[in-house]
């Protein structure tokens, strides 16, 4: 049958029935008329022709109904019928349905949050063209300290890539963005400036909508000075001013001319305010790994190639750092960009996803329950239709639209949910937490919420649906006693197994939330109450001179430490609770003499010390006549002291950092860090050395840490201030008016700032436990509230017999509370295998974690009291008489 | 009516129904007539089974009608073979031609 006709005909008698009807009518009468014309003509009279010829006709009524039974659609006009039926079901049980539709729309809600956030992650082409020809290079590592993930290149590295592998052209960029001052016409703005190399932009197939992009020149070390600025940054500060190519704008104190703007939309994956050129060289920044790579498939290249390339022309790098890391293989090998850049957060967002189909799974085993109830009590209504000629089918038929029209409902009402979660969720995020352009609620998200809706409601539509296969006749009809134990049975084991799912999310939100614990009570090393901290960006032409580096820090600080109440003001080039600048030194005394070695390094001015209250194990502080032309001295911490020097006191001992000898003045306490050296945790104690802000007198080195660093300055009050933030700013101002803090900061805000990863996985499981928990009291609550009320008249029978009410309500409370026992410890086994996977995220817990479990059972436990003796309450209302009289 | 109608064998009334309207547009009377006419009576089709294959001749897109004027100026619905209907014809009275050549030797053996 040819398709367009059909779909005409069935859209017609969908909605033009009547007119459809009309002719219907019109061309039967019509027939009539003209059989009782011809009988006329045969010489009938009127009336006796007007007889026959309907006798003859067969009933005009039967013959209708013969046409609309072979209509086009006839099955759709049913399902209408039957929807429209079922509509009235749901609006007769409002409960139900708001009970079903809430259900479902928090589960969906989850589901379609973090499905959009794995889709945006994993599933989404990155806005670039040709993306599949675009990739990162990750270094594969075996032996005892073994690692694959995104490997750094130096600027010898990049050198050799550059101009050795013709498979492919790369582009490299700087760690991240730094944020600056940018200073235009009236403007003064702080951004974020992502540094890049000259094709960075054509590897990524993004070209400025005005200018160009950046030239080989540009590109050189000390080249002309440009920069590109991004969409919204040319919209917003200068208003999208056409003019503006060519301008010059300051960045960092210096002059830029403004070379292009990026399209709007146009992402990277630095994802900055403004770009400027890296200008890579073999020295400085180049001499360690502090480059970033993306390369793009040349014309007839492919990616075995490629590799192969990489491999011969870092043969030497390779050989070199294999040594180092006692590697038994090493190699370098491409993948694919959006991969390589979701390396970290997609597992993570795996694990969340099953989480998010854990929940599903519960709401499932719930409303499956619910339904089951609801068919319990619509067992006799089923028996009167199947009575009266219905079919089994058509009954199914009608259940299954119930509950695709309520899985409809639901779904739409989860998607708003899921916007709502996700729009909360993404405010979460520190800024680019996540390395793509946005997160949309596309198409793809609209299919999976559409999906999980269906599959939802065939899951929990499938039990009562079979229930139906089984409704007798005879007994429905007769009886009144409903409750089948067979039925009971099965609405435990979905409780159980409700449980044992919501066990498995709440020992990993345990497991979570102790790791998040155990780090935020670590001990810092330091006091952090009255310390309050400033950030400022010292990338600045004017402070790339040693001298007015050190001008600043002293008069800055003496003028903050003249604000009322502030005990002492320093200078550190990093605090503790944050990342720290690696340097290498080499000891010219001791057992390690001639060695060399990699620490932490931090400047700092005097007070740094004192300021933050961080202990002297031995020796002295820095003090003002540490300067330039004093002798170099450093100050070491515990770790360093210990590493290094065993039991030995080190005060006095000498090593050698960049030029000079400098010789170990002081030891500290170790203080908790966010590592750069060699990470285990995400905060940690190591080895650090500390060194005289005032005694640095290399530009270069000087340049380059405030190219990676933003200084902080911390003051030390000895009363709470609520001015000090303005009062730190006007000291700044009377220095420098032209240097502006980026934000201030108590040290609680840095270790926020640290741990935000955890917090966000804390925040999401604990969400999603707390969901599941939810769910799951609500299933265990309607279990026992269903045995109450099918019960009462047994109850009642009891007590009028002389039993007990505690007796009573136990004897319908213990359903419940078995099967959430049962689920508990399905849940704990099912812990035991599922939990190893979580390994990679805990710090300072075994997944195996004694608190973590008792806290498991103890909320899980308090839930089912609560849920199973709420609805038993109501047998305290009981009245025997009332319920006697009902029989 | 004749004595000697015989039942309508399944799909027959299809192929009839498209033969009569081969010989041009007709109502639904008039097919009716023009079938008792070219099967010398043999098959009498009634309403109740003329139009419900009618219509879903027409919605399967064979046959297409219009209202116009019946030879005794009454308004009539009439009908005509679409294009589709024509192949369709074409191809059924092969396969008809098949059968009934096929059944004639079987039940001539």
């Amino acid at each position: 049958m040819r398709l367009w006709p059909r779909i005409r005909s069935q859209l017609r008698n969908l909605f033009l029935k009547e007119s459809v009807e009309r002719r219907l009518d019109d061309e039967l009468r019509a027939y009539v008329e003209m059989v009782v014309d011809e009988k006329r003509a045969a010489g009938d009279s009127a009336s006796e022709a007007r007889r026959v010829a309907i006798s003859d006709f067969g009933g005009i009524e039967q013959v209708k109904q013969a046409v609309r039974d072979h209509r086009t659609g006839q099955s759709l006009e049913t399902i209408w019928q039957d929807m429209r039926y079922g509509w009235r079901q749901v609006v007769r049980n409002p409960g139900f349905a708001a009970t079903v539709i809430a259900t479902l729309a928090l589960a969906i809600g989850a589901n379609t949050a973090i499905f959009s956030i794995v889709n945006a992650l994993l599933l989404t082409k990155p806005p670039y063209p040709q993306p599949e020809r675009l990739g990162a290079i990750f270094r594969h590592v075996e032996g005892s300290d073994p690692y694959d993930g995104p490997s750094g290149m130096t600027g010898e590295q990049w050198e050799l890539l550059r101009d050795n592998v013709p498979s492919v052209i790369a582009g490299i960029s700087s760690r991240g963005t730094n944020g600056v001052n940018l200073e235009a016409a009236e403007h003064a703005v702080y951004v974020y400036d992502g540094r890049i190399s000259a094709h960075y932009l054509d590897v990524l197939g993004v070209h400025p909508v005005i200018g160009r992009n950046f030239t080989e020149a540009e590109d050189q070390p000390n080249g002309p000075r440009a920069a590109i600025l991004c969409y919204r940054l040319w919209q917003r500060t200068f208003s999208g001013n056409p003019n503006l190519i060519g301008q010059t704008i300051h960045l960092k104190g210096e002059p830029y001319t403004v070379i292009g703007v990026l399209p709007r939309g146009g992402f990277t994956p630095l994802n900055a305010d403004l770009y400027t050129a890296l200008q890579p060289s073999r020295t400085g920044e180049g001499g360690g790994t502090n480059y970033e790579v993306i390369v793009r498939l040349r014309d007839g290249a492919n990616w075995q190639q490629a590799n192969a390339e990489i491999n011969r022309t870092w043969a030497g790098w390779a050989a070199t750092l294999a040594r180092q890391n006692h590697a038994t293989r090493f190699y370098f090998y491409t993948i694919p960009l959006m991969k390589g850049q979701s390396a970290e957060l997609g597992p993570k967002a795996l694990t969340l996803m099953l989480a998010a189909g854990c929940i599903l799974l519960i709401a499932c085993a719930n409303l499956a329950g619910l339904t089951l109830v609801r068919m319990t009590r619509r067992t006799q209504e089923i028996a009167a239709r199947l009575a009266l000629g219905a079919s089994r089918w058509h009954v199914q038929r009608q259940l299954w639209i119930e509950n695709l029209l309520l899985a409809g409902m639901g779904g739409g009402a989860g998607v708003g949910v899921g916007f709502l979660a996700l729009q909360g969720l993404l405010s979460l995020f520190p800024k680019n937490y996540l390395p793509v352009a946005g997160v949309p609620l596309d198409g793809r998200v609209l299919g999976f919420s559409l999906v999980a809706s269906v599959l939802t409601s065939v899951l929990f539509g499938m039990l009562p649906a079979f229930a139906v296969r089984k409704v007798d006749l005879r007994s429905a009809m007769s009886s009144r006693a409903l409750a089948g134990g067979e039925r009971l049975r099965l609405r435990q084991a979905l409780i159980a197994g409700e449980v044992a799912l919501t066990v498995v999310l709440l020992a990993g939100s345990g497991l979570l939330i102790h790791t998040l614990i155990h780090l935020e009570t670590l001990p810092p090393g330091f006091n952090a109450r009255g310390v309050m901290a400033a950030k400022a960006s010292l990338n600045d032409a004017r402070y790339h001179d040693p001298a007015a580096f050190r001008r600043l820090l002293d008069e800055s600080t003496a003028a903050m430490e003249r604000i009322p109440g502030v005990e002492a003001a320093a200078v550190g080039l990093s605090l503790p609770y944050e990342r720290v600048l690696n340097d290498s030194v080499t000891f010219t005394d001791g057992k390690h003499t001639g060695q060399e070695a990699q620490t932490d390094a931090v400047y700092a001015t005097p007070e740094f010390f004192s300021v933050l209250q961080i202990p002297f194990l031995a020796g002295r502080s820095f003090t003002a006549s540490d300067g330039p032309d004093a002798q170099d001295v450093v100050i070491v911490n515990r770790a360093f002291a210990r590493k290094f020097f065993g039991d030995e006191n080190p005060v006095g001992r000498t090593l050698r950092s960049g030029p000079g000898t400098a010789v170990i003045v002081g030891v500290v306490g170790d203080t908790q860090i966010s590592s750069g050296l060699n990470a285990v945790a995400p905060l940690q104690t190591e080895e650090t050395m500390y060194f005289p802000a005032a005694q640095i007198r290399d530009a270069g080195l000087l340049t380059l840490v405030h190219v990676w660093f933003q200084p902080s300055w911390i003051v030390r009050t000895d009363r709470p201030n609520t001015g000090l933030t303005g009062q730190m700013q006007r000291a700044m101002a009377s220095v420098d008016p032209g240097l502006p803090f980026s934000g201030f900061y108590s040290m609680n805000d840095l270790l926020d700032e640290t741990l935000a990863t955890q917090r966000i996985e804390v925040a999401l499981l604990g969400a999603m436990t707390g969901l599941a928990l939810l769910l799951s009291a609500l299933g265990i609550f309607a279990l026992v509230a269903s045995i109450v009320a099918q019960r009462t008249r047994e109850i009642g029978i009891r007590i009028a017999l002389g039993s007990t009410l505690r007796r009573a309500m136990a004897s319908v409370a213990v359903p419940g509370i078995r099967s959430s026992a049962i689920g508990l410890g399905l849940g704990l086994l099912l812990c035991a295998g599922a939990l190893r996977g979580m390994r990679s995220v805990l710090y300072g817990v075994g997944v195996y974690d004694i608190p973590s479990i008792l806290g498991v059972v103890l909320v899980l436990t308090l839930v089912t009291v609560l849920a199973t003796t709420i609805p038993t309450l109501r047998i305290a209302k009981t009245d025997p008489a009332a319920t006697l009289r009902e029989e | 009516m004749s004595p000697k109608q015989t039942n309508l064998l399944q799909g027959t009334l299809d192929l009839l129904i498209m033969k009569a309207l081969g010989a041009g547009e007709m109502h639904g009377l008039g097919i009716s007539r023009r079938i008792d006419q070219i099967t010398r009576g043999t098959f009498v089709v009634k309403p109740g089974s003329l139009f419900p294959a009618l219509h879903r001749m027409e919605e399967a897109g064979w046959l297409s009608s219009f209202w116009g004027d019946s030879e005794n100026n009454r308004r009539a619905r009439f009908y005509r073979l679409t294009k589709a209907g024509r192949s369709r014809l074409e191809v059924e009275t092969e396969q008809w031609q098949t059968i009934a050549l096929a059944m004639a030797s079987a039940l001539k053996a």
